[in-house]
């Protein structure tokens, strides 16, 4: 991975979303759905989290506090520039979006995507019960999970392509490496006991069928955020990358439409014509 | 008396909580050597690297049930002074493991079979 995969889709709308992608991930997973809210009216941005985007090695080198503070740098720049900046997250970057909120309450709102506090879906390991060994020793150096069918994608098509671009490391890495995972853990245990600061809307939508992190994550947000405005909706036709998979569409439709719900500068009701 | 008739010796006469702590012990002593190595001409073996993980994670889990067997074997034969030391080696990796960084896995590794060495040696003194 050597490629900028940033991404900013800007016309100077009064509104901007931030978004975050998921865990070895990049920017690229969270395209579509960046194009979707531009097209509906938001400015929208996305950049790669710190250690990803660059080489497999960079992303054991960095902590959760490299992602956290650089997001939120990201963030407060944009709270300078438009009078509403929304979050979304998928995956890593929803647990993210959800941290952030927990400290600046002017976060107007957030798409929480496949949330993932526990690693509890179908195709984690047997093993797993040694993962707290793992995590906590100097083996979580040594040990990559490695990333296997269904990648994410319950859409077969697209599968076979997501594996080959895995296969080069080019826009994901084909393995979750156990240090970056245990950042994940460090960052989720901070984000749950924070979570009932989160008062901004938050949207979550999970997949009934996560094969990476089950709906209890989507729901445990759920419970204890203290958002007055909180919708959670289970997807039946996809799997962890729900912004590429199967529902993306409606993914997108949901995500517009929560926000134009939340937003003071809906275009849709004022009538102006993007 | 050959080698073996001597190793079947000492195996009958050693308790089998120690036995367990030696076996153990060397194994993950040569486990985390050949985990300096691999790191070097495997990192990219991701399949590999993972069942090797596994392998020594397996062996660790042995490797503390046994100690918790010695300890308290010993805690019950009077033997206070064992029965308090050698619980601190389950705490030393996660110790380790704690302060851990990836730019200096090799000098925590060393430190790892360090703690091993010793643990070793104590458990050998025992005989």
């Amino acid at each position: 991975m050597v490629q900028s995969l940033d991404f900013e889709f800007v016309q100077e709308n009064e509104r901007a979303v931030l978004l975050f992608h998921g865990m070895t991930g990049s920017p690229f997973e969270m395209k579509k759905l960046g194009k979707a809210l531009f097209d509906a009216g938001f400015d929208v941005y996305c950049y790669c989290l710190p250690g990803h985007g660059t080489s497999p090695i960079s992303i054991k080198t960095v902590r959760w506090e490299d992602w956290y503070q650089d997001s939120t740098s990201h963030y407060r720049d944009l709270t300078k520039k438009y009078k509403e900046v929304y979050l979304g997250g998928l995956c890593m970057g929803a647990v993210l979006a959800l941290a952030i909120a927990s400290e600046y309450k002017d976060v107007k709102g957030i798409l929480s995507l496949s949330t993932t506090l526990f690693l509890d879906g179908w195709t984690i390991p047997w093993y797993n019960f040694l993962m707290p060994l793992g995590l906590h020793t100097i083996l979580r150096y040594y040990y990559s999970f490695p990333e296997r069918e269904p990648y994410g994608l319950k859409n077969e098509a697209l599968r076979k392509k997501v594996a080959a671009l895995q296969k080069k490391n080019t826009v994901a890495l084909d393995n979750y490496p156990m240090s970056c995972i245990y950042e994940l853990v460090k960052m989720s245990r901070v984000a749950q006991k924070n979570m009932h600061k989160v008062k901004s809307p938050v949207l979550l939508m999970h997949a009934k069928d996560d094969d990476l992190t089950s709906p209890k994550s989507a729901e445990f947000v759920y419970k204890n955020i203290s958002s007055s405005i909180r919708e959670y909706i289970e997807l039946k036709d996809s799997y962890h990358l729900v912004v590429m998979d199967n529902e993306r569409e409606f993914v997108f439709a949901k995500c517009i439409e929560f926000l134009n719900r939340i937003s003071e500068y809906n275009l849709e009701e004022t009538g102006v014509c993007v | 008396m050959t080698l073996i008739d001597g190793i079947n010796k000492l195996f009958a006469y050693l308790p089998d909580s120690l036995l367990a702590i030696i076996v153990t012990n060397i194994i993950l002593i040569f486990g985390f050597m050949f985990g300096k190595l691999a790191l070097y001409k495997f990192e990219n073996k991701v399949k590999f690297m993972a069942l090797y993980t596994v392998f020594i994670s397996v062996v660790m889990v042995l490797y503390f049930i046994s100690i918790i067997w010695f300890s308290l074997s010993n805690l019950y034969g009077g033997n206070a002074v064992y029965a308090a030391i050698f619980p601190i080696f389950l705490f030393l990796p996660f110790i380790i493991g704690h302060f851990a960084s990836y730019e200096r896995i090799h000098f925590y590794t060393n430190v790892q079979i360090l703690t091993l060495i010793i643990s070793l040696l104590l458990a050998v003194s025992f005989v």
